[in-house]
């Protein structure tokens, strides 16, 4: 994969075109269409059984074959486990994968919840131990665990300040609470997920609205949605992802693949985005404890400087 | 890993056209589409304009009439027969007018049950002439269910039904299935946003090949997405292609689809 931070073109709101849709595939990309087609990075995997769904697996094994079949450079795993049992216990599956999978770019994402009483002492402490383990992002489900948005604030600063995104489902919150989240918040990346076909008013509200909202390709169903976004230069905000454990990675793949989006634009949603956010795209970082060095010096600042600057001009 | 264009000859049984008032869909109109079918090598796509489904299914029918005259080669037409608005004068216009292929119900959005006498004329033009109904399907549904076929199968044994989404959900998938294996002129058609690869393989090795179709629902859902689920199945490349247009050819002989002359013009199936 030859795409990087540094050939990524940040967007503001007062130049948007309708340059990355081309039915030609005009490119200024020299790559072939075996590089364009590989080292994507998949941003949503969930580890663990689905209870009720006829899915593929999704432990270690099925999770190496899956950047296998698909030439993919690396994914954020989170864990089944926290969405649907144990939130903060459920951690250690997703870091347990992503350990055993580090020399393939598997990242962990954790999940979060308000600091409660003989269940989660401190927020604070939850992202510093994460920073530890090299966790690359947070995910809430506000819905699902029964809490209110706002609970959550001292998390969000945390995550601001360590400049590590903040994933949710659209069905787990608001729009108008993401919108609350994202305004207090402007230097905190957050990836909605699951946005389906219907909501594109809502999507479109919090796009324009706020630099720092990104939208991923997990059921993002909407007919031509990949490239209204492309064409309203927004392509920087969408970020390749399957959703393995919750969907058929077929549609994703299929979706980015087969779209009308230009070869250098497939590539910034394959994996381009995703360098900037989850610091991805170095396949070779050592796993365990040397993870932790990721959060300080060079490395944590490149990804740093890479949201600022494809946020920047929006702002 | 699959490349940028696309591999397969597809023919999708299960599309719409034109704006929702629900959400917005960017590009509906039909240039838009068959712009999207050049990039995943759809060759036909069978169609029923929103206007026709949500409000008025006269004038959404013409709407779907103009598609076809604009691209008489990649677009075919289903005529919407809504058992409250003159379904009589529709079936009129659908036996005069070779532009339509099909007919599409959707008890759900009309609120009338598949089963009730409303469709009966539906049902009865379907099994004298040939002309296939695809027809909305949605677990526990009071109107569609997958179970309430059995009974339009059983009355009307000559009718081919395609139940469109194949009841949806995981559950209702398996009980599309087993309405399909009592009655042979029951189809299950795959778009759904539950749809999976292991579910859609499932509908195979139950039915055999020769009864499922692809639809994927456009544009409401991107045709991509519904494909990426039939393309990554884990079916062998013979059911794959029966899937992905060699059983429409089949089942639309009353009027063919643009591309063949009426014949059988495929392998045949695992069936």
């Amino acid at each position: 994969m030859t795409d990087s931070a540094s050939s990524v073109r940040p967007s503001t709101s007062s130049t948007r075109s309708t340059s990355s849709t081309s039915s030609t595939t005009s490119t200024t990309s020299t790559t072939s269409a075996e590089d364009v087609m590989a080292g994507w990075f998949d941003a949503r995997i969930v580890t663990g059984a689905h209870p009720a769904s006829l899915l593929p697996p999704t432990d270690r094994d099925a999770i190496a074959a899956h950047l296998d079949r698909y030439a993919l450079s690396g994914a954020l795993v989170s864990a089944m486990a926290s969405w649907l049992h144990h939130p903060i216990g459920g951690n250690a599956e997703a870091s347990a994968v992503a350990h055993s999978l580090a020399d393939r770019g598997v990242l962990a994402c954790w999940t979060a919840i308000p600091a409660t009483a003989g269940e989660l002492e401190s927020l604070t402490a939850l992202v510093d131990r994460a920073l530890d383990q090299g966790v690359a992002a947070f995910r809430i489900h506000p819905l699902s665990h029964g809490f209110s948005p706002g609970l959550l604030n001292e998390l969000y600063a945390a995550l601001e300040t360590n400049r590590l995104p903040l994933c949710i489902d659209a069905a787990e919150i608001s729009w108008a609470d993401l919108s609350t989240i994202a305004t207090r918040h402007p230097e905190l990346p957050i990836v909605v997920s699951n946005v389906g076909y219907r909501k594109l008013r809502e999507l479109w509200a919090a796009l324009d609205g706020h630099a720092n909202v990104f939208v991923d390709l997990v059921d993002f169903a909407a007919h031509q949605g990949v490239e209204w976004l492309a064409a309203n230069n927004l392509a920087d905000r969408l970020l390749f992802a399957t959703g393995l454990g919750l969907r058929d990675p077929g549609e994703g793949v299929v979706r980015l693949a087969w779209s009308g989006l230009d070869d250098a634009t497939v590539q910034l949603v394959g994996s381009g985005n995703a360098s900037r956010l989850f610091g991805s795209g170095n396949a070779s970082r050592p796993s365990g404890s040397e993870n932790a060095d990721r959060t300080s010096g060079s490395e944590n600042a490149d990804r740093t400087s890479g949201v600022r600057r494809a946020d920047g001009g929006r702002s | 890993m699959i490349g940028r264009r696309a591999e397969y000859r597809v023919i999708d049984v299960h599309a719409h056209l034109g704006p929702y008032s629900l959400f917005y869909i960017p590009e509906s109109d039909a240039a838009a589409m068959v712009a999207v079918m050049d990039r995943t090598g759809t060759e036909v796509t069978v169609l029923s304009a929103n206007r026709a489904i949500q409000q008025d299914a006269h004038l959404g029918n013409s709407q779907s009439l103009a598609a076809v005259d604009a691209h008489p080669d990649r677009i075919a037409a289903y005529a919407v027969i809504n058992p409250w608005q003159d379904p009589e004068r529709e079936l009129e216009r659908l036996a005069a007018d070779e532009r339509f292929v099909g007919i599409k119900v959707h008890p759900t959005l009309h609120r009338y049950p598949v089963t009730g006498a409303r469709y009966a004329a539906v049902w009865e033009f379907a099994e004298s002439t040939g002309c296939p109904v695809l027809s909305h399907s949605e677990h526990r549904s009071p109107y569609d269910a997958p179970a309430m076929f059995e009974t339009v199968a059983e009355t009307y044994p000559g009718s081919s039904v395609v139940l469109g989404h194949a009841g949806i959900t995981p559950a209702g998938v398996d009980e599309a299935i087993e309405a399909a294996s009592r009655y042979a002129s029951l189809w299950l058609e795959v778009c759904g946003s539950q749809m999976t690869g292991p579910l859609i393989r499932s509908m195979v090795d139950q039915l055999g090949s020769g009864r499922v179709l692809f639809g994927s629902d456009f544009p409401f859902i991107d045709q991509r997405m519904s494909l990426g689920r039939v393309v990554y199945a884990p079916l062998t490349e013979s059911q794959r292609q029966d899937v992905l247009s060699g059983n429409a050819r089949k089942l639309f002989r009353w009027r063919p689809l643009p591309g063949e002359s009426g014949e059988r013009g495929v392998d045949d199936t695992d069936e």
